[in-house]
């Protein structure tokens, strides 16, 4: 904060900031200086000269955007001389400009035309001249279109693209008068531009504008706007629908509020389509004669408590089991997870994260007491040092990316470790590519340098690490023998590299991790990190602002379904399904009988699926999740579900699982709920509902209670979400002082401990959340994979995500816009094995793993080391988890995704 | 030492210009055995503050045109920012004046002497690096140039601790790419690291943040090529020539219908009329003196009244003119002023680089004003006015001097040759 400082502007005294930006303190205090350039977001470009004013001591007039507000300066902001000069120059824009209309977006320009009477042509001094320069249109862009004709010049879209975004994707081309916005070498669709729309959210005027439903918005007509929270990644970003005729029409991003402060990605902005999808789930469904037929509620719900309540009858409390979903609200989840534990009476309840995060989560309790990222999204901005280990985040986070991006820019480095080539890797200091399934081995190197160039921090290890130099001394020990040329043996990465980047990350004042799926999702997820956390203890970057480790979620409220409690093992506020004294705290809050609550940990999510398998399981409750795309060895899972005596899915479509389902209920999509989602840096945030759910489908919440209630049990009785998420902060004791009401204008970061708490930003900055207080290092030593490459399977295969498509792309392949970028599943091939494969690109293979075989088509790319392949997982014609295993990691239970050993043939 | 040149017109005073045609410009050895680098090993022994002190005494105002005080603007260079681990020096050699030739003539025959020149600033504000951005159609210049660098260097008189006076210093070439505004010196460190020639938004003035916002001292080539004599000769010396407050000497390029088109360097406050009928050996046969254009495009139309007024800066400017870059476009009476002026704004429209809104549809409009003005449809007096009024507007809002220059040929054409346009 710069001292506060008294100016003059129009005689009106005004108290500011030094250093602030003239222009932003003359509006926040109602002197609506005119301007078209400036936008906050960006630095002062000072082209459209319209916020001119007069500085008493300077020589003439100075764009108001460009000055920085210091003591004693004495503004003129409006005067006659000031106003017939902008008339001026808004009349100048008018000579340059298009002016037709269609009233689908908002235009600044416009309004200021109107404001200094300049609408008629006879009121100006200018001939019009915009036809004869001849400005092109492109419409190449499957999202926006771009015309020049109504482009005012005022360099907001580039710098939204550059500075805002990172990506640098558009300028001028020509020069003067003749200039106009070009997106790569002059066509939109050809260049690097990835759809994220910043540019649009940014045009002042109707230059910049989304295609789709253009033709529908009216903004003059009836609209209604609904502030809400993004359904797909775990950013957490505020979206502002536009419903108008019952659909959604077109999502902004919303300024000022974090933690996207109106940025979006691709998805955010364009994947909405799928909510007014005409696929839609309607109706009940009740599978006869192997056929869906229509029912009604009515009949959907009888049936599934008379078969429910049979199995507890015949096999008791142990034979039903449900999945929650990372995609519904906490007040689903939270009733979800309730269901389960007082009316299937066991604690078989657990969704998604079981496939991504486990061991992430695992390995942070362990270690530091929380398994949620320690840091604040805004952190990536004032690190010293950022570490991406297997997280795509540029794909897969991508507004989290950008404010690493803006870190890079202000001077931090960036180190990324992959198997794979990622778009991160453009902007990285150094990129290590380790072999899959070596990450322990590269870590513990690393810490080896880090050891033997005493850059470790003594004096954090004695304060805040359990067992001090002692404990420090084991690790000291088991790393001795990763030399970095040992490391080098293990991993493929070269030595050099090695010491270079442990050095760059002890050294930084400030140094950040991101983890990501590439470290969870493997047999040793668990071990992989706790040796990333044993790396921040001993160079003491946890626990402070800008230092710290987050493992950004994948979906929407993974952090929010855990928090409040769907898991196996620990109910909401991640207290152990064993603690007496939480179980009984809990039984009087939910009015049960204390002995009602099973203290046996339930099955996890692959469990389950084994548990159905093998006959134990005998009927589920699956509400928004999609194991026959998302869990591995799909063979072995549909097996299971084809195993099964009842099977309930609550859906908003017809997905890969439903046609094992006996019962599919229909439910409402985020933009149909009220509620709150938690994203990866711990803020809840609202979720408003913007329109009715389609047809008969009701709130997930709802269907949950309405099942109960069938059953003849009473899980509550709700008249809204907001009552619901007062039980969980009642529930949950860092979500206590958390109440929808408080989340009105801003999400708030638990812990949240009571209702004047303002929630917290970054954890452990006192203690860490273990009962010592200290954080606990746990060396671990590199294990040789047991799926290995071998003469039969000669490739590893790895999967992943891409920018445009998102998850089981239920929701995403129901975008035409997303689609229209990427759709179309493949396998990577590095180019010297499909030189030896005698493969070419475009070619149709088949991928055979001792699992199972799909079919998809080759790239050859050099993203991926040879010998290794990648795949996408989101397309079902090409499902990858039918080569993938269900071997777990012993800690976590999750299962090793990333790596599967398979071979490549031609197809025929 | 002063100048007796005998390739020189016995009108001149050639210090500038004194090694033309006595050296090879291609050999060292020569430019040393003519005196070159004594300035600077002189500078090498006084400290920093005193050169500073020399310059600001010599009242030695920038060559570029702005005619901004040199001793000033390397005392605010070498006091900025001290903690700073860069310091930069930039050598302006984007001449892109229409009419102006004068760097290019240093550079191509004497290129030792702006070289030496930049050698003592670095010594003076304590620079790490210097740069010579030289305009990309001269190529005989950067030939010569990068040549001299090369020699320097291997008399070491360039690169780390250069003759033991702990002075690390080197100077890279970089090749403008042909816009004009490139040569605004703001626009000129925006090319230099590496972007599009807009220009920047000021303040933040060169010497406070400059390249790669460190501070920076962006001289012209004949502003450094004056450096050596008056570390030489004093700054007593130096101000013994010229006027009050101009001193020294100066290069005019004087092109246009005179007898010998060229560069002559001479005084500051002399004469037009000398200029023009002395030294340039007076109009082309059987023509008559019209008008004089000063300073290029962006410089301002004179007629025979003004002959006799001395070439100063501020002698110029109280009488409405400009000094400019030195540059003389001579007009005879058989030339259309309307179309030199059309022609200048013409110049203007297609170097404006589009960024700001005054400049850029200002300039177009401008151009349409000329083609009423030209169709004289009645009214001419007002659609005359009506041009100047929007010069003027687009002099105050405009973002850099390039749409600040339109006003300058507007506004004179205007008071001179009103009844001409």
């Amino acid at each position: 904060m710069g001292k506060e400082v008294k100016i003059k502007i129009d005689g009106k005294t005004i108290r500011a900031e030094e250093g602030m930006n003239l222009l932003e303190v003359a509006r926040s205090n109602g002197i609506m200086i005119p301007g078209l350039c400036y936008h906050k977001k960006v630095s002062p470009t000072g082209a459209c000269r319209l916020c001119i004013c007069k500085i008493e001591g300077i020589n003439g007039l100075v764009a108001s955007c460009t000055v920085r507000v210091s003591g004693e300066m004495n503004v003129t902001a409006f005067d006659q001389e000031l106003e017939d000069s902008r008339r001026i120059l808004l009349d100048y824009l008018l000579s340059e400009h298009n002016e037709e209309y269609d009233g689908s977006y908002h235009d600044e320009f416009r309004e200021l035309k109107v404001r200094y009477g300049l609408e008629s042509e006879a009121s100006r001094k200018f001939p019009s001249i915009w036809r004869e320069l001849g400005y092109p249109a492109d419409n190449s862009s499957p999202v926006l279109t771009c015309d020049a004709s109504k482009c005012i010049k005022c360099f907001r879209c580039i710098k939204a693209c550059e500075e805002v975004q990172g990506k640098n994707v558009l300028s001028f081309t020509s020069r003067g008068i003749t200039s106009y916005i070009v997106a790569g070498f002059d066509n939109w669709k050809e260049s690097e531009c990835d759809g994220c729309g910043e540019c649009i959210q940014l045009c002042p005027t109707g230059a910049i504008v989304e295609k789709p439903h253009r033709e529908r918005i009216d903004l003059a007509g009836h609209n209604r706007k609904v502030i809400t929270t993004c359904p797909y990644c775990g950013v957490g970003c505020q979206l502002e629908l536009l419903v108008s005729d019952g659909r959604i029409v077109r999502s902004s991003g919303v300024e000022g509020v974090p933690p996207n402060d109106g940025r979006l990605c691709v998805k955010g902005r364009f994947g909405y389509d799928f909510v007014n999808s005409p696929d839609r789930l309607t109706t009940p469904l009740i599978k006869r004669n192997g056929r869906f037929e229509k029912a009604s509620w009515d009949e959907a719900l009888s049936l599934i408590a008379e078969k429910f309540n049979g199995i507890l009858a015949q096999y008791g409390n142990g034979a039903l089991a449900g999945y929650s979903s990372a995609k519904c609200t906490n007040e689903d989840n939270y009733l979800f997870q309730k269901f389960v534990r007082l009316v299937f009476g066991n604690n078989n309840v657990d969704y998604c994260t079981r496939l991504c995060h486990a061991s992430t989560v695992v390995a942070m309790l362990r270690s530091i007491g929380d398994g949620a990222g320690s840091n604040s999204i805004e952190d990536y901005a004032l690190a010293d040092c950022i570490l991406i280990t297997g997280n795509n985040m540029i794909e897969t986070h991508p507004v989290t990316a950008t404010f690493v991006k803006q870190g890079r820019k202000r001077g931090g480095k960036v180190i990324v470790i992959d198997p794979k080539w990622t778009p991160m890797v453009r902007y990285a200091d150094i990129w290590l590519q380790p072999a899959l399934g070596t990450d322990v081995a590269l870590l513990n190197g690393i810490m080896h340098v880090i050891i033997r160039e005493g850059l470790t921090d003594r004096q954090f290890i004695e304060s805040r690490v359990e067992g001090g130099m002692e404990a420090f001394g084991i690790l000291r020990e088991l790393t001795d023998k990763y030399t970095p040329e040992y490391t080098q043996q293990i991993t493929n990465v070269p030595s050099g590299s090695i010491e270079k980047a442990a050095t760059m990350f002890a050294k930084a004042k400030k140094s950040l991790v991101a983890t990501g799926m590439g470290m969870s999702q493997q047999v040793t997820g668990t071990n992989n990190v706790f040796s990333l956390i044993n790396m921040l203890l001993i160079t003491g970057h946890l626990g402070k602002e800008g230092s710290g480790i987050n493992p950004p979620r994948g979906q929407n409220n993974v952090q929010g379904a855990s928090d409040v409690g769907t898991s196996p093992l620990t109910y909401p506020g991640y207290i152990p399904v064993g603690n007496d004294e939480n179980r009984r705290r809990v039984s009087k809050i939910w009015g049960v009988p204390y002995g009602s609550l099973s203290w046996k940990p339930g099955l996890t999510t692959v469990e389950i699926m084994q548990a159905a398998f093998s006959g134990k399981i005998k009927g589920m409750y699956i509400m928004g999740e999609n194991p026959m795309l998302t869990d591995p060895n799909l063979n072995h899972t549909e097996e299971a579900l084809k195993k099964l005596d009842f099977l309930v899915v609550q859906d908003i479509f017809h997905t890969e699982t439903t046609p094992f389902a006996d019962v599919i209920l229909p439910a409402a999509s985020f933009a149909g709920k009220n509620g709150t989602f938690v994203n990866s840096d711990r803020r809840v945030l609202r979720v408003r509902k913007a329109l009715d759910p389609p047809g008969e489908a009701r709130q997930d919440w709802q269907i949950i209670v309405d099942i109960a209630n069938r059953m003849g049990k009473n899980i509550g009785d709700y008249s809204c979400e907001s009552e619901i998420f007062d039980e969980i902060a009642a529930v949950t004791p860092m979500m206590a002082g958390i109440t929808h009401a408080r989340l009105e204008e801003t999400g708030i970061q638990w812990p949240c401990p009571s209702k004047d708490h303002p929630g917290t930003p970054t954890l452990f900055l006192e203690r860490f959340n273990t009962p010592s207080g200290k954080a606990k290092l746990n060396p671990v030593e590199h294990i040789e994979q047991k799926e290995r490459a071998d003469d039969q399977y000669p490739f590893i295969l790895n999967s992943g995500r891409i920018l445009y498509q998102y998850h089981s792309a239920t929701m995403s392949r129901r975008n035409k816009p997303l689609n229209d970028f990427a759709n179309e599943a493949y396998v990577l091939m590095h180019p010297d094995d499909a030189a030896k494969q005698d493969m070419s690109g475009g070619m149709k293979v088949k991928l055979i793993s001792r699992q199972g075989e799909l079919e998809t088509l080759l790239r050859i790319s050099g993203e991926v080391a040879p010998g290794e392949l990648f795949m996408p997982f989101h397309y079902s014609e090409s499902p990858v988890n039918k080569l993938t295993r269900d071997e777990l990691d012993p800690h976590s239970r999750i299962a090793p995704f990333k790596l599967s050993a398979c071979r490549v043939e031609k197809a025929v | 030492m002063t100048g007796h040149n005998k390739n020189a017109h016995p009108g001149e005073l050639r210090i500038v210009l004194d090694n033309l045609g006595r050296i090879n410009p291609e050999s060292i050895e020569d430019y040393i055995a003519a005196g070159g680098y004594r300035a600077f090993r002189k500078a090498l022994e006084t400290e920093p503050a005193d050169i500073i002190d020399l310059f600001i005494e010599s009242g030695l105002r920038g060559r570029g045109g702005a005619g901004f005080p040199t001793g000033l603007k390397k005392r605010f260079t070498g006091e900025a920012c001290l903690s700073c681990e860069n310091r930069y020096l930039v050598c302006n050699a984007d001449e892109g004046e229409p009419g102006t030739f004068k760097d290019r003539v240093i550079m191509e025959n004497d290129p030792h002497k702006y070289l030496e020149g930049m050698m003592i600033a670095a010594r003076s504000i304590r620079a790490t690096r210097g740069f010579v951005y030289i305009r990309g159609e001269y190529f005989l210049a950067i030939e010569r140039t990068r040549k001299a660098i090369d020699d320097m260097r291997s008399m070491g008189f360039l690169g780390n601790d250069i003759l033991g006076s702990g002075l690390s210093f080197d100077i890279e070439i970089r090749k403008g790419a042909g816009s004009y505004l490139c040569g605004e010196e703001l626009t000129l460190l925006e090319s230099l690291e590496g972007k599009r020639g807009y220009p920047r938004i000021k303040p933040p003035y060169p010497a406070e943040k400059g390249l790669w916002g460190y501070p920076t001292l962006v001289n012209n080539v004949e502003t450094f090529a004056c450096f050596p004599s008056i570390v030489l000769n004093g700054a007593e010396w130096y101000r013994s020539m010229g006027t009050d407050k101009s001193s020294g000497t100066k290069i005019f390029t004087i092109s246009g219908s005179v007898q010998r088109p060229g560069y002559y360097e001479a005084e500051m406050g002399i004469t037009l009329r000398r200029l023009i009928f002395e030294l340039a050996g007076g109009m082309k046969k059987g023509k008559k003196f019209l008008a004089a254009i000063l300073g290029g495009a962006a410089g301002t139309f004179v007629d025979e009244s003004m002959l006799d007024c001395p070439m100063g800066y501020d002698e110029l400017r109280e009488r409405g003119a400009t000094l400019g870059s030195g540059a003389v476009i001579v007009m005879d009476t058989g030339m259309q002023v309307w179309e030199m002026l059309n022609s200048m704004l013409r110049f203007f429209e297609h170097e404006s680089c589009g960024k700001c809104v005054p400049c850029r549809a200002g300039s177009r409009q401008l151009l349409l004003k000329m083609q009423e003005i030209r169709n004289g449809n009645g009214g001419r007096d007002m659609l005359i006015d009506s041009l100047n009024a929007q010069a003027a507007l687009m002099e105050k809002t405009s973002l850099c001097p390039l749409g600040q220059s339109h006003i300058l040929p507007v506004k004179s054409a205007t008071a001179y040759f009103r009844h001409l346009l």
